[in-house]
């Protein structure tokens, strides 16, 4: 597929996080793709091990991503869902199998650069297997309008001895109205790691994300980190959840949140809960403004209190 | 003089009570100069004044850097006229790079990555291995603690206040601290250094002996740790440890003669 065949201002929208989509388009680099116009399948890209499928329906599409027993692959599979129209509605539903003894990962990048009243919508389910290393990662630009109204669910179960790493990233542009639910079910001895960060910046800007994790087999380990800064008015609400019900599961919630200028507003809700009393669970939430001494420690080294917030920001909200 | 205190007086936050009391002493520009005293004694409170923590104004007194008074400037204004601190205990913070912590305080972003390398070098610290480490809790504490001493030293301050920079390291790591400053002397930096033990001590030209908030004495580090071992009564210790370069520093009977006085200093 070439470059011309897809919207210039898709193409260079998630530059400032570093990615150029032109290096995820089917024909250009490796791994499996499966690229979006609105609700037009533009590219699809197989690679072996893995199964893409992907079917138009009125207002989106079903999108299957089967991934084969066994399958080990460094290159990610892409999935690029981008819309440059101002308005509309996009639907999603992808249905993610992760099958034994796997290791991807699949990198989803949601990009509505003009976004002015659109809305976009996922239903996803993921099943992870047994012995699976599965990565996944969506990265959101909603443009710069806050016009985009943003609502994706995920239904997530990982299985036996499985690492399950998801990582969620909204820091960049304007958010706009975002609500965001995800359930991850954790089995026996699986390892879970989900990282959200989301940035609102003005007053349009209203971020909810509950992410959900359940740790229902006997070992099983999970690290929510939930971190978030509002400036001029916007908003982000975070609800961290994360249930003990097995002997000797351990989960650990951590919220940080940050706010900037009048009017901006972080709530966090870290939500534990142990049902076995073999487990354990812990949180830690903090709000407000970054601590006084790692302001000091950077204004030490000649930088004003705005400078040192904006670098203390960068390094949280930024990829690691 | 680089820096002068003159009769400074700092309160607790809640200006309930005093921790340092008056205290006046002097720092020559390129000097090392010590600042010694028991826990508690007012040591950490002097350096957060002198760098301008919000927290630490004084409420009475003067401090003077290359003869302007800054004793109301903000913690931002002493840090580009050249003053920089080494925390005791600096913060570990996610997801900023060891590259990027390094480099805040350097003025000319050009050749930033070998001067970033330089940085670490000076406190032997491989860069290739650390660059694109973060400061966060991945660290032991050795390592921060001279990636806080890179990242000041790559400022190119006029004068760094090191709190503590041997606390929670290894003994054995000592000769290594020595050639560190060592090297950062070369670099024509003052440094005022905090510190609890006597052997790093003696790196140092002068010293001040701060006791219960009080100065007690300003003179050539190996007089001030004298005067500190007397005022804890350790004869043997002292008679042991003041040594510079292999040499005692006073004759056995001089120590002798001190401790036999009554407090000969005041
Ligand atoms: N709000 C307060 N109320 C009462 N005392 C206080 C308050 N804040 C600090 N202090 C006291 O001030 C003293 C000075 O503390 P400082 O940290 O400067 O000592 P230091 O010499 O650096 O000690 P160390 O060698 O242990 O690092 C301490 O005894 C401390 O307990
Ligand atoms: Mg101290």
């Amino acid at each position: 597929m070439s470059k011309e065949d897809y919207p210039e201002d898709i193409l260079n929208s998630l530059e400032d996080y570093n990615i150029d989509i032109r290096d995820f388009l089917p024909g250009h680099g490796g791994g499996a793709k499966l690229l979006l116009d609105f609700n037009r399948i533009k590219g699809i890209e197989q690679y072996e091990g893995i199964i893409l499928r992907g079917k138009e329906i009125p207002n989106g599409i079903v999108a299957d991503v089967i991934i084969k027993e066994g399958t080990k692959i460094d290159e990610p599979v892409h999935l690029c869902f981008g819309v440059n129209k101002e308005t509309g509605v996009q639907e999603i539903f992808p249905r993610i199998i992760a099958e034994d003894n796997t290791d991807v990962k699949v990198q989803a990048h949601c990009s509505f650069p003009n976004a002015n009243g659109l809305i976009h919508k996922m239903y996803g389910h993921f099943y992870i297997g047994k012995n699976c290393n599965f990565t996944y990662t969506e990265t959101h630009y909603h443009g710069e309008n806050s016009g985009a109204l943003v609502a994706p669910v995920g239904y997530m179960y990982v299985g036996e001895n499985s690492i399950f790493e998801n990582v969620f990233n909204l820091t960049k542009g304007t958010p706009g109205k975002v609500k965001i639910m995800l359930d991850i079910y954790a089995m026996e001895n699986s390892v879970i790691r989900s990282n959200v960060k989301a940035f609102g910046k003005n007053k349009n800007d209203s971020v909810r994300i509950r992410d959900a994790i359940y740790l229902e087999g006997q070992n099983a380990s999970s690290v929510l980190k939930m971190k978030a800064a509002a400036k001029d008015g916007g908003e982000v609400l975070m609800y961290g959840i994360t249930e003990g019900n097995a002997p000797y599961c351990n989960g650990h919630v951590e919220c940080s949140e940050i706010v900037l200028g009048k009017g901006s507003i972080c709530r966090a809700r870290p939500f534990i809960r142990a049902t076995d009393p073999t487990s354990s669970v812990s949180h830690e939430a903090s709000l407000g403004r970054f601590p006084q001494k790692w302001l000091d420690e950077i204004m030490a080294k000649g930088l004003t209190e705005e400078e040192a917030t904006e670098i203390l920001i960068e390094a949280m909200l930024g990829e690691e | 003089m680089l820096l002068e205190v003159k009769n400074l007086t700092i309160p607790t936050f809640d200006q309930k009570c005093v921790i340092v009391n008056d205290v006046s002493f002097d720092v020559r520009e390129g000097s090392i100069h010590a600042i010694i005293g028991p826990n508690g004694s007012g040591k950490s409170t002097l350096a957060y004044s002198i760098m301008g923590l919000s927290n630490y104004k004084p409420f009475q007194g003067k401090i003077y850097f290359d003869g302007i008074d800054i004793t109301d400037m903000s913690i931002t204004e002493r840090s580009k006229m050249g003053i920089t601190l080494a925390w005791q205990e600096p913060a570990r913070i996610e997801g900023l790079s060891v590259k990027k912590y390094v480099s805040l305080g350097i003025k000319d972003k050009s050749n930033l990555g070998e001067k970033v390398t330089e940085a670490l070098e000076i406190v032997n610290l491989p860069s290739k291995k650390y660059v694109n480490r973060y400061i966060d809790n991945s660290l032991s504490g050795g390592e921060r603690k001279r990636i806080e001493l890179a990242a000041v030293v790559a400022m190119k301050p006029r004068l760094i206040i090191l709190d503590e920079p041997d606390s929670g390291l290894d003994v054995i790591i000592t000769e290594d601290f020595m050639n560190i400053f060592n090297k950062i002397k070369k670099l024509n930096m003052t440094i005022l250094l905090i510190t609890h033990r006597e052997e790093i001590g003696m790196v140092a030209d002068y010293g001040t002996l701060i006791w219960h908030g009080d100065v007690l004495i300003t003179d050539l580090f190996p007089y001030v740790m004298l005067r500190y071992c007397k005022k804890a009564g350790l004869k043997e210790f002292c008679k042991r440890t003041l040594y510079k370069e292999g040499k005692p520093c006073f004759p056995e009977d001089y120590i002798d003669r001190i401790f036999n006085e009554e407090e000969p200093f005041e």
